[in-house]
């Protein structure tokens, strides 16, 4: 019984801190190790997915995809046409719609180098949310 | 988003945990004003001395930030915050070698015993702690400080349980000893436990 009381007492002593008189001082000292640590873990993840964009990127240059975007937009190029043949009225639409989207390398290019850097910061972004 | 000072102030430590978990650093910094002290001390009580106690004290808010969506709530989160300071305190004092459980008590007993004759009764628990033995004085502190049970301290301390359990009860017949002698109240009646 006594023990029990003397357990009891010795955990509320225990719990019974003092405030240090630098304790906003030590706060600002751990609040500042967090924001350094947490700016370089952004920095270090954006440029992991900068540089694994990168990486993807010149994979995919790589495996001509342009090559095959090409061929592949040529083909659906003939096969539409072959199908608007049948309806003049939406060729002439297709056709006022298509002269001012032509894809051509530098479009490639400019959206490949869209999609790293939208990468990048999605990347960053999911691992602030996480 | 951004709370005002005040607000954050009053606001309930659960609410600062879960404006924390969201990346809220601000909220996190009010938690480390609030409970910094209670884990500085704790480290000291357990045998930091005042910069070790304080790095620790860092160290553990930081793992406390990382691991914070693990906080469950279902304690206070100082005493969660606590846990992880006694760990990492353990972990050093088992690294540096300091002194290993089963050889304190002889020495280190003799060179402290009588350590505190002659001084006031009226000895408060910090001075109290440093009459204990460092393996005592981490027993106690783990079990009575940070809350961790018996087995718990073993674990951590890579002790058998038993030796975990005289050193805690060595412990607390010194202290009782120091801090409630024979005749002494220390006003037990009114804490209801027991």
């Amino acid at each position: 019984m006594a023990d029990r009381s003397f357990e009891a007492e010795l955990e509320r002593r225990f719990a019974d801190s003092p405030v240090f008189p630098d304790a906003d001082l030590f706060a600002a000292r751990v609040g500042a190790v967090v924001d350094r640590g947490w700016g370089a873990r952004r920095l270090l993840i954006g440029g992991l997915g900068l540089v694994g964009g990168l990486i993807g990127g010149i994979q995919v240059l790589r495996l001509d995809l342009v090559e095959h975007i090409g061929g592949f937009q040529t083909s659906t190029q003939t096969l539409v046409s072959s199908g608007l043949a049948h309806f003049p009225q939406v060729r002439a639409m297709a056709d006022m719609i298509s002269s001012g989207a032509s894809m051509d390398a530098e479009v490639l290019w400019m959206s490949g180098g869209l999609a790293i850097l939208a990468l990048g910061l999605f990347v960053t972004r999911a691992f602030r949310d996480i | 988003m951004a709370q005002s000072l005040a607000a954050r102030a009053s606001a309930h430590d659960l609410d600062l945990v879960a404006q924390a978990t969201r990346g809220d650093r601000q909220a996190f910094g009010e938690l480390v004003r609030r409970h910094g002290s209670a884990i500085r001390a704790l480290l000291r009580r357990m045998g930091a001395d005042a910069t070790l106690a304080d790095d620790l004290a860092q160290d553990a808010f930081l793992a406390a930030f990382e691991q914070i969506g693990e906080f469950r709530g279902d304690g206070p989160f100082q005493s969660w915050v606590k846990r992880i300071a006694a760990r990492l305190y353990v972990k050093r004092w088992r690294r540096d070698g300091r002194v290993s459980l089963s050889e304190d008590v002889s020495e280190l007993e003799a060179a402290m015993d009588g350590a505190f004759v002659g001084s006031d009764d009226r000895l408060d628990l910090d001075d109290a702690l440093r009459s204990l033995a460092p393996g005592e004085r981490v027993c106690v502190s783990l079990c009575y400080g940070a809350g961790f049970s018996h087995t718990e301290a073993a674990a951590a301390l890579n002790a058998p349980l038993g030796t975990v359990k005289s050193h805690v009860k060595r412990g607390l017949d010194k202290l009782k000893a120091r801090l409630a002698p024979p005749g002494k109240s220390l006003g037990l009646e009114a804490n209801g436990h027991g």
